[in-house]
């Protein structure tokens, strides 16, 4: 390099040095408030500020925009109620559309700002996630209850996980002769958290009561369930079990009633949403059953309906599960927040230690949840319900909320 | 057997929907040689137009309409862009083409918004076959014939018609034809017309309970990828090798899903698409290009 | 596309005096700014800035094999896979029940995995070499399908579906680059090199590393056989170029620049875990996409292009979600004109009017630009 160049690049280093002394990242250590209650960060005398990470615009955006709705009709309902702690609930919405990628620095934007999220939707995003909101003690509601992410005190689960709810299904099949010990039934799911926690489910009642589960693993992009049915049909199964997207669910009702093999299905919660009933599937879906933790939308239920009426005065979307799964996690947070309110802390930490002492009573929402348990799902608890296009909100209850002894005795993942 | 005939009869019908996207594509390539990256998002944009007009004036003319709409649009991203963009290479262009298909993608899907997808297929949609003791879909069925039909009455076309003259002159040699007086502008837009009407055309059994499982979305788009290997695997200029191309995606895709594995058989398509290619090249009937000195 | 051999500035005859200090001045500047950056920029800007590193390096790889040596590529995604899970087995702890690890240090992680890559990559050779223009590209996507498969199908090795597995956090000279900022003992002017201060220069370092050895070998032998290959291969013959064994290593390098990419991606994304669908992912047909959509708006070939297409082609979508949505702003409606959906439009227009207005990408206008500046000296 010439002798110019030289003194260029030395001037150039020189220069960074200077410029760098002003720089107003530096670290100056104040510490705040003087309320009595301890805070710090996402918190000041005023508000509470919580963080939305959603899909409003990617391939989960008709439950992310639902859930976000739901989180907003709870917020609204405290802040006109007062607030509490005497602040009022901030909500901060970031859409991600579904991709981690964005989702990733939409999260150090949002994350010292927010005392937690109410709400972080996308298994990729929290698998991504995971690992940071535990170092930054960010208690966050995802939008999944795989039992497998139950491995960290931050993630807050509002209900039932798949694997017990697919637990709780197979109980039901048998409590009613659709499958008896020995069967051979099949289980289609979607190569993910969500698929794989169902299949855990159906594999542990399997154990226990000598079913061969068929498996048959599907994409979550994939819609068309034709190669599916075929396979199992050929396989000669009794029942078969679905942890799958609604779509898959409707391909694969229609395809059994097509292909002509008659057996009973049972599906997680999200495998079913009422627009199904307004499309081709409609006429399918007379031998299918599903299990929820979480009420779905306009169920008959007075709680839901509730929600159901100020949903309508307010937006627009076509409703879903979203709605009431948003809401219900709103009411966890008020009592979290209500509970690290009366302890005087209301920091991260503060609120890590509210959660695992919170029991709370979602009244059919989601029924009561009990988080004192780490490492287990808050509720063990499930319906039994059917679709129907004649009752208001497209489904009926066969069997209330209720608890398998198979449920009662699983021991999850995490489980101490 | 039974299970054997079912999926012959599925793969045959898949494939013969992924022949007519196949064809398309083709059928661009071979007149302007650009990969168009945005074929899947001409068959959202006609898919879009009938879910629209059909409440209003039915199927029958919904589904007219668009066809229409997906061949004007790929008729507009010709003329607006492509034919303004003379300098920039093959690549170049191919690129402009997935640039498109984002900005398509992008509004259909807004538009769509969160009511239930929209199912295309009225008159054929869950409304199961019995054939003996085999059960099919009636959207396979009428696929298969309706493409039956395009594809022979395109074969016609392509060799007697002047247009089909015109086209096959053209790809054989753009100077020569311009120079016997063959409109190269009018043979490019309307290459890029029949593409677009075709995926107009396949948009229809896409976005079927029968055929995807689900209504028009964004998975309708990704679909249309399939149509990637097909125009490969028969040789990305021979309209022919298209039509071939996508009965062998079709069946592969049946055949590797119920006697293989489920979740390998779209590893399976691209796997026959490599077999292909290192035995021959330039696909099944490509033309082989010949080094140059 | 002949104009791509100018990519290395220093080949381009008739060169002023000024207008090399010039250049210098630039570099200079540059190395200032990018230096500086970490000490301003929040945690989530110095996230997109890493992230436009990792689309550079990827993208300074495949400019080599499609601009330099004219082969089109679409398995891009596939060995940025290979890079990423070669990192997390090698550089994973051993005795691990779950994941196969071998407990290797980061840095010979980082090196195994680059090595790894570029193995990968000459194994296609049989098939590469055969094929050219789209079906090439065509016949690479097959990689990509074969990886998503693949990573499914054997998670001990590629980290579960469900919930992923960690790839080892790098570190090199003690200094571990995961570190809190509340936590690092290391500061500049009061500034404490958190994890995000600290990736940054880490990938600075990368970048700038991949950017020199690119620069070194395009003006070099190499690039020379490469442009030789691309312009005909039969004079290439006559001229004593194995075309064979070319075709082969630019293969090989550029698949060992997406393994480096793979490795940045998982570190920058903190996680190891298999795509969800065979289009959206990290590792997916639209990645591979973008890494050539990158390369022909920056200019087919030249090295900054492959940098700016980068920067654009990365950074737009993820930084304008960053711009665009204000702390009080609703979600809205399912039809709304999301921030999302705005980005969307903005990165498929801005590839529309490049690709319309300037043919040869961002790096034919650079030079546009540039040119009356090197004319006058």
């Amino acid at each position: 390099m010439q002798t110019a160049q030289r003194a260029l690049l030395t001037a150039a280093v020189a220069a960074t040095l200077v410029l760098t002394g002003c720089s107003s990242k530096a670290v100056n250590n104040s510490s705040g408030g003087g309320s009595a209650v301890k805070t710090d960060v996402g918190v000041t005398d005023q508000t509470i500020t919580l963080g939305v990470l959603t899909d409003a615009s990617g391939v989960f955006k008709n439950l992310g925009l639902g859930i976000t709705h739901g989180n907003e009709i709870w917020a609204d309902e405290v802040n006109r109620a007062g607030g509490i702690c005497g602040r009022k609930i901030a909500l901060v919405q970031k859409d991600h559309g579904y991709a981690a990628d964005k989702a990733i620095p939409l999260y150090g934007q949002v994350k010292d700002n927010v005392l937690g999220l109410a709400q972080l939707l996308g298994s990729p995003i929290l698998a991504a996630l995971k690992k940071q909101i535990t170092d930054d003690k960010m208690v966050s509601v995802p939008a999944s209850w795989a039992s497998t992410n139950l491995d960290t005190p931050s993630v807050l689960m509002v209900g039932a996980t798949y694997d017990v709810e697919m637990l709780n299904g197979f109980s039901f099949m048998q409590e009613q002769g659709f499958v008896h010990d020995g069967d051979r039934v099949g289980h289609i799911y979607v190569d993910s958290e969500y698929g794989k926690n169902g299949l855990a489910g159906s594999k542990a009642y399997g154990a226990a009561h000598n079913l061969t589960v068929v498996e048959a693993k599907v994409t979550a992009t994939d819609t068309d369930m034709t190669a599916a049915i075929t396979s199992l049909k050929s396989q000669g199964v009794k029942a078969i079990a679905l942890t799958t997207t609604p779509k898959q669910t409707a391909s694969a009702l229609t395809q059994a009633k097509a292909q002509g093999i008659d057996v009973p299905f049972i599906g997680n919660n999200p495998t079913f949403d009422p627009v199904l009933l307004s499309t081709p599937a409609k006429d399918s879906f007379d031998k299918f059953y599903f299990v929820n933790g979480v009420v779905p939308f306009s169920a008959d239920l007075p709680a839901a309906k509730d929600l159901a009426a100020k949903y309508a005065a307010k937006y627009t979307d076509t409703p879903n599960v979203g709605v009431d799964f948003g809401y219900a996690s709103g009411l966890v947070w008020q009592s979290v927040l209500t509970t690290a309110c009366n302890d005087k802390d209301l920091t991260r930490q503060g609120v890590l230690n509210a959660v695992a002492k919170t029991k709370v009573d979602t009244k059919e929402l989601a029924g009561e949840l009990d988080f004192s348990k780490p490492g287990q799902p808050s509720s063990r608890k499930s319906y039994i319900a059917q679709a129907d296009a004649t009752v208001p909100g497209g489904m009926k209850y066969v069997k209330q909320l209720f608890e398998s002894p198979e449920a009662a005795s699983y021991r999850t993942p995490f489980q101490h | 057997m039974q299970t054997f005939l079912q999926v012959l009869i599925n793969g045959t019908g898949k494939g013969a929907i992924f022949a007519l996207l196949a064809l398309g594509f083709v059928i661009i390539f071979k007149a302007t040689e650009v990969v168009n990256f945005a074929h899947g998002s001409l068959a959202l944009a006609g898919g879009y137009v009938v879910a629209v007009l059909k409440p209003m004036v039915g199927w029958w003319s919904a589904a007219a309409a668009g066809i229409t709409a997906a061949a004007v649009l790929a008729l507009v991203i010709e003329r607006l862009l492509l034919a303004r963009a003379r300098n920039a290479s093959d690549t170049s262009l191919a690129i402009l083409t997935i640039g498109v298909d984002v900005l398509v993608l992008t509004e259909v899907v807004r538009r769509l918004g969160t009511e239930a997808s929209p199912f295309l297929g009225d008159p054929y949609d869950v409304k199961p076959l019995t054939l003996g003791d085999v059960t099919v879909g009636r959207s396979e069925v009428v696929a298969l014939a309706v493409s039956v039909v395009l594809i022979t009455a395109f074969f016609a076309a392509f060799r007697f018609s002047p247009w089909g003259v015109a086209m096959r002159a053209q790809s054989e040699n753009r100077e020569a034809a311009a120079l016997m007086g063959i409109r190269s502008s009018r043979v490019t837009a309307s290459a890029w017309a029949v593409g677009g009407a075709l995926a107009g055309i396949a948009v229809l059994f896409l976005a079927t309970q029968d055929f995807s499982g689900g209504g028009l979305s964004q998975a309708t788009h990704g679909v249309a990828l399939a149509a990637f290997p097909a125009a490969i695997i028969g040789g990305l200029t021979s309209p022919g090798g298209a039509v071939l191309g996508g009965f062998v995606v079709g069946l592969t895709e049946a055949m590797t899903a119920q006697y293989v594995d489920l979740d390998f058989a779209k590893v399976a398509v691209y796997l026959v698409m490599l077999l292909v290619l290192v035995v021959r090249p330039s696909g099944l009937f490509g033309r082989v290009v010949q080094a140059r000195v | 596309m002949s104009d791509s051999n100018r990519a290395a500035g220093d080949m381009v005859p008739g060169d002023g005096r000024w207008w090399r200090i010039g250049r210098v001045a630039g570099a200079a500047l540059l190395i200032v700014v990018l230096l500086a950056l970490p000490l301003y920029l929040p945690g989530e800007w110095l996230k997109v800035g890493t992230w436009m590193m990792t689309g550079a390096v990827g993208a300074l790889g495949l400019t080599l094999l499609t601009g330099q040596a004219g082969q089109l590529s679409l398995a891009h995604g596939f060995f940025l896979l290979v890079g990423a899970v070669s990192y997390a087995v090698l550089s994973g702890p051993a005795g691990d029940p779950t994941y196969i690890g071998f407990g290797l240090p980061p840095v010979v992680g980082l090196l195994g995995a680059v090595l790894i890559s570029g193995l990968a990559g000459a194994a296609f050779a049989p098939v590469s070499g055969r094929l050219r223009g789209i079906y090439l590209g065509v016949a690479s996507l097959a990689l990509v399908f074969l990886g998503f498969w693949l990573g499914r199908a054997l998670p001990a090795v590629a980290g579960s579906t469900s919930s992923g597995r960690l790839p080892q956090p790098f570190s090199i000279f003690g200094l571990s680059v995961d570190v809190s900022r509340q936590l690092s003992s290391l500061s500049v002017f009061g500034v404490p090199l958190g994890r995000d201060e600290r990736t940054w220069y880490l990938y600075l370092l990368l970048t700038a590393i991949a950017y020199l050895l690119a620069q070194g070998a395009v003006s070099g032998r190499p690039g020379r056989a490469w442009r030789a290959v691309r312009d005909n291969e039969t004079a290439a013959t006559v001229l004593g170029v194995s075309v064979v064994r070319v075709k082969a290593g630019v293969f090989a390098i550029s698949s060992a620049y997406a393994g480096l990419a793979g490795v940045m991606t998982a570190w920058w994304t903190g996680i190891m875990k298999p795509d969800e669908s065979e289009v959206a992912g990290s590792y997916g047909v639209t990645v591979s996409i973008a890494f050539l959509a990158m390369i022909v708006v920056g200019g087919l070939g030249s090295l900054p292009g492959a940098v700016l297409g980068a920067a654009l082609v990365f950074g737009l979508p993820v930084a304008l979600p960053l711009l665009t949505q204000s702390a009080s702003a609703d979600i809205g409606s399912g039809t709304a004109f999301s921030p999302i959906v705005i980005t969307n439009f903005a990165y498929g227009a801005l590839i529309v009017l490049i690709i319309l207005f300037e043919p040869s990408g961002m790096a034919g206008l650079g030079r546009r630009l540039l040119g009356p500046a090197r004319a006058r000296t």
